[in-house]
C-alpha cells in the first residue's frame, strides 16, 4: 500500500498485530503453536518489501510474455497441436525452446506460476490493507486536537505569533481563517488556553483502500467472467446463411449483407454485418454490427471482427434431387500457400466437400480467376476421391455429384462475447481513478494550533503542521501562516521557522 | 490548414533547439563558472560572465514557451484539417508526445523555477520532433477500429499527459543521480530533485492507469475484449506496475533515494517502449 506518512517500518516488522506476535511466547507455554503460524504469515504478508518484489516479479514476467511468441489457448488445448507449434518455435528459440516451454514462458499469462504470483500479491495487497485500516482510522476518527508544546517545537512546520486580543477572540480569530481556508476546525477550551486542530480532505488517506481495492475486484472481475461468461472469437456466418451459436444458447445467427467500403486513399473505411438474431427460432433482434458498434442482445455481443470470401455452392445427386445450396465461407487457409479454402459435409453421401479459391493478387496456375477447385473426401478414413475445377456457372459431375459453382459471395467473422464480469471491471476502474484523485490530488492536510492567555491578557498563537514524509508542505504552511497572520491583525508576522529539509 | 501546421512545425523545432542550445549555454557555463572559482582562479569572471549566463537561460525558456506555442498551434491546425484529434499515427503521436513532455517542463520549470531540467527533457523532445520528420507526415483517413473521436481522443490526450509526466521524472532522476551528495553547486539539491521526481510521478501514475482504463473500454467496445495481452497492453501495464513499484519503494527503508530514482529511470525506459513497442512486435495497436 502507498503510504505517504512514515509507519512503514513499524508494519514491516510486524508490530502491528501485538496479539498474533504474542502469540509466540504464548506457544512456548502452552502450545498454541498454530497462532504463531498464523501471526507468521500475516506478518510475511504485511510486508511492502514482499509486493515491491512480487510488482518487480510481475513486471519481468509480463515482459518474458510480450517478448516471447505465446502458444494460442486452442493450439494449448490440443496435444499434437502443441507439438507442431514447438516445432515451429525451435526455428527460432533453437536450443531453449524445451527449456522455455518447462518453465511456461511461452504461456505466461494463463500458466500456473503467473497465477501463484498474481495470488500472492493480491493476499498481500487484502492483508496490508486489513493491516492498516485501524491506523488510518484512527488519524481520522477522532483527530486528536490538543497537542503538547514539544509538539509546536519539533513540527516540520511551525510559527508563533503574538496576538494584542484576548484568548476567546484570538481564537476565535484563527478559526476563522483556517475556515476561509477551507480546513475543517474542532477545538477544545479550557482556562488558560484554546486547542485547535483543522484538517481538509480527511478522506483522502482512504483512496489508497479504493485503489488497492480495485485491483482485487478486478482480479474478482476476471473470475467472474471465467466462470459465467463465454466467447467465441471466430463465429463465421456466410451471406444468406444462418448458423447455431451454441455454447449452451437457443441463439442463432444470420447474416443478410456484409458491405466493405474504402477510402479513396485505399485504406479501408468501414465494415459492416447486417445481422438477424433467432432465439429458438424466432427472430428477435436484427441490428448492425460494425467495428466501433457492437450489436448486442441479452448480455451476449456482436463485434465484427473479420470478414472475408465465400463461394455458393450447390449439389445434386444423381437423381436430381438438391443436397446443398449454401454460401461457403472460405475461411482458411491452405498449408501449400495462402489459398483460401472452406467446407462442407454431405452426410447423405459420407463426403466431406472442400472448396478453396484463387490465391489472391497473382494469377494462380491451380485456380485461376472466375473457378473453385472442389475436393472431395470420404468422411470416414479421409480418402481422397475426387478434385476438379469447376468454373462460375456451370454444373460438373465430381465423384457422382452435380456440382455448380454458383458465385462469389461473402462472410463475416464475428467475435461473440457473453461477459458479466465487465460490469465489475468498470466499477473497478472507477474506483481506481476516484482512489487516486483522492490519494495524490486531494492530500490529507492537519494542522494544530495552541492559543494561550498572556499575564498581560493578551494571547500567543503557535501553529504546527507534520508533513507527510515524501511531500514538501512549504507553499501550504506559508499561505496559511499569512492567512493567520493577518487575522491577527497588528500581529506582525509572527516568528516562523520551517525545519524542513525541503528549503530551497 | 495542412500547410499551416507543418509551417508551425518547423518553427516549433527550430525554437527548440536554440532553447536547448541556450539552456546548454546557460548550465555549462554555470558550471565553468563553479571550476573555475573551485579551481582558485579568482572570481572575477563571476560578475562578468554571470549575467549573461543568466540571460542565456532567460532567452531559453522564453524560446521555450514559443516552441510549445508553436508546437500547439501545429497540431490544431492539424486536428482541424483532418477532422479528428491528431493522434492516430506515429507522426501526430511523436509531436503529441513532444508537446507532453514540454507542456509537463514548462509547468514544473514554472512551479519550481528550475531551468536545469532543461538538458534532459528538452533533448527529448527534440528528438521527438526529429523522429516525426522522418515519418510520413500525410493525414490519413481512420480505419474502422479508429473511428471513435470520443475515445482517441481522450485516450490518447491522457496518455501524452502521463508520458510527459515521466519524462520529468526521468530528468529529475538522472539530475538526482548525478547529484548524489549534494556537491554539484550548478544543480539543485537532492531533495528538491527526489520531490520533483515524486510530484511528476503523482501527475504521470493516476493518468497512466486512466490510459489503461480508456484503453481497455474501448477495446471492450470494438474488439469485444477489454483485455488481450496485445503488446501495447501489456507494455503500458508493465510501464504502470514500476511507477507503481516507485511509489511503494520510495517509503521503503533501503530503497529510497537512488534506489528509487533507477526505477524512474526504468519507468521511463518501459515508457518509450510502450510508445514506440507496437512498431516492433506489431499486433493490435499497430496503425503506425
Amino acid at each position: 500500500m502507498v503510504e505517504t506518512q512514515g509507519s512503514y517500518s513499524a508494519a514491516d516488522s510486524g508490530k502491528v498485530l501485538p496479539a498474533v506476535a504474542r502469540g509466540g511466547a504464548a506457544a512456548a507455554r502452552g502450545g498454541l503453536w498454530e497462532f504463531e503460524v498464523v501471526g507468521r504469515i500475516w506478518r510475511f504478508f504485511t510486508s511492502v518489501r514482499l509486493a515491491l518484489v512480487l510488482i518487480l516479479i510481475l513486471t519481468g514476467a509480463v515482459l518474458v510474455g510480450t517478448l516471447l511468441d505465446q502458444i494460442p489457448p486452442s493450439v494449448l488445448a490440443d496435444s499434437s497441436a502443441h507439438a507442431q507449434w514447438l516445432e515451429r518455435a525451435r526455428t527460432k528459440y533453437g536450443v531453449w525452446t524445451n527449456a522455455f516451454d518447462f518453465l511456461g514462458l511461452f504461456n505466461v499469462f494463463h500458466g500456473l506460476w503467473f497465477r501463484v504470483l498474481i495470488g500472492l500479491l493480491t493476499t498481500n495487497i487484502i492483508v496490508c490493507t486489513l493491516n492498516r485500516w485501524k491506523g488510518i482510522w484512527a488519524t481520522v476518527f477522532p483527530p486528536r486536537v490538543r497537542m503538547s508544546d514539544t509538539f509546536f517545537q519539533h513540527a516540520r512546520y511551525n510559527a508563533t505569533f503574538a496576538a494584542p486580543m484576548t484568548l476567546p477572540a484570538a481564537a476565535e480569530r484563527v478559526k476563522r481563517s483556517l475556515r476561509r481556508s477551507r480546513y475543517r476546525v474542532k477545538m477544545e477550551a479550557d482556562g488558560e488556553s484554546v486547542a485547535i486542530y483543522a484538517d481538509r480532505n480527511r478522506f483522502s488517506r482512504f483512496g489508497t483502500f479504493l485503489a488497492h481495492l480495485s485491483l482485487v475486484l478486478i482480479l474478482a472481475g476476471t473470475v467472474v467472467g471465467g466462470m459465467w461468461g463465454f466467447s467465441d472469437s471466430e463465429f463465421i456466418v456466410a451471406e444468406g446463411a444462418t448458423r447455431d451459436l451454441g455454447l449452451g444458447t437457443n441463439i442463432s445467427v444470420g447474416l443478410d449483407h456484409f458491405t466493405d467500403e474504402y477510402w479513396l486513399e485505399g485504406p479501408p473505411k468501414d465494415f459492416r454485418s447486417d445481422i438477424v438474431i433467432y432465439e429458438g427460432g424466432k427472430e428477435v433482434k436484427r441490428g448492425v454490427t460494425r467495428v466501433n458498434s457492437p450489436v448486442s442482445y441479452k448480455g451476449i455481443r456482436f463485434h465484427q471482427s473479420f470478414f472475408g470470401q465465400a463461394a455458393v455452392m450447390r449439389v445434386k445427386d444423381e437423381a436430381g434431387a438438391e443436397l446443398f445450396n449454401a454460401a461457403v465461407p472460405l475461411a482458411w487457409e491452405t498449408r501449400d500457400g495462402g489459398r483460401p479454402i472452406g467446407s462442407f459435409d454431405l452426410p447423405s453421401q459420407g463426403v466431406t466437400v472442400y472448396v478453396v479459391g484463387p490465391r489472391s493478387g497473382e494469377t494462380d496456375p491451380l485456380v485461376p480467376a472466375g473457378e473453385m477447385r472442389v475436393e472431395v473426401y470420404k468422411r470416414s478414413g479421409g480418402a481422397l476421391v475426387a478434385a476438379e475445377n469447376v468454373s462460375q456457372g456451370t454444373a460438373k459431375q465430381v465423384a457422382g455429384l452435380n456440382l455448380t459453382f454458383a458465385r462469389e459471395s461473402r462472410f463475416t467473422g464475428l467475435k461473440v462475447v457473453k461477459d458479466p464480469g465487465t460490469n465489475i471491471i468498470w466499477v473497478a476502474s472507477a474506483l481506481m481513478v476516484v482512489g487516486l484523485i483522492m490519494l495524490f490530488y486531494l492530500p490529507h492536510r492537519r494542522l494544530w494550533a495552541l492559543v494561550k492567555r498572556r499575564d498581560d491578557g493578551t494571547a500567543e498563537v503557535r501553529v504546527g503542521m507534520t508533513a507527510q514524509r515524501d511531500m514538501s508542505l512549504e507553499a501550504e504552511f506559508s499561505r496559511l501562516r499569512e492567512r493567520v497572520a493577518s487575522a491577527l491583525r497588528g500581529a506582525k508576522g509572527g516568528r516562523t521557522s520551517a525545519q524542513g529539509d525541503n528549503d530551497v | 490548414m495542412y500547410e499551416l501546421s507543418q509551417y508551425a512545425f518547423v518553427a516549433a523545432f527550430v525554437a527548440l533547439a536554440a532553447a536547448l542550445l541556450l539552456h546548454l549555454v546557460n548550465v555549462l557555463g554555470a558550471r565553468g563558472l563553479q571550476a573555475l572559482s573551485v579551481g582558485g582562479g579568482g572570481t572575477v569572471s563571476v560578475p562578468t560572465f554571470g549575467p549573461i549566463l543568466d540571460t542565456a537561460g532567460r532567452y531559453g525558456t522564453i524560446l521555450t514557451v514559443n516552441s510549445f506555442a508553436f508546437l500547439t498551434a501545429s497540431l490544431v491546425f492539424r486536428a482541424i484539417a483532418a477532422g479528428h484529434g491528431p493522434f492516430s499515427n506515429m507522426y501526430e503521436f511523436s509531436l503529441a508526445f513532444g508537446w507532453g513532455a514540454l507542456a509537463l517542463f514548462l509547468y514544473f520549470q514554472f512551479q519550481y523555477r528550475l531551468r536545469t531540467l532543461a538538458l534532459l527533457v528538452l533533448p527529448i523532445a527534440l528528438g521527438l520532433l526529429a523522429y516525426a520528420t522522418t515519418v510520413p507526415s500525410e493525414i490519413t483517413p481512420l480505419v474502422p477500429a479508429l473511428q471513435n473521436d470520443l475515445l482517441l481522443t481522450v485516450h490518447v490526450a491522457v496518455a501524452i499527459i502521463a508520458y510527459g509526466a515521466f519524462a520529468i521524472a526521468f530528468g529529475a532522476a538522472v539530475l538526482f543521480l548525478i547529484q548524489r551528495r549534494d556537491t554539484v553547486r550548478w544543480l539543485p539539491k537532492k531533495v528538491l530533485l527526489d520531490e520533483i521526481g515524486y510530484k511528476a510521478v503523482m501527475v504521470g501514475f493516476p493518468m497512466m492507469a486512466l490510459v489503461i482504463i480508456l484503453g481497455a473500454l474501448w477495446a471492450d467496445i470494438a474488439w469485444g475484449t477489454y483485455w488481450s495481452w496485445d503488446p501495447k497492453e501489456t507494455a503500458s501495464l508493465v510501464t504502470w506496475l514500476l511507477y507503481g513499484a516507485y511509489l511503494h519503494a520510495r517509503v521503503l527503508r533501503g530503497w529510497r533515494g537512488e534506489r528509487s530514482a533507477a526505477l524512474l529511470i526504468l519507468g521511463f525506459g518501459a515508457t518509450l517502449f510502450t510508445y514506440y513497442g507496437n512498431l516492433f512486435f506489431g499486433g493490435l495497436h499497430s496503425y503506425g
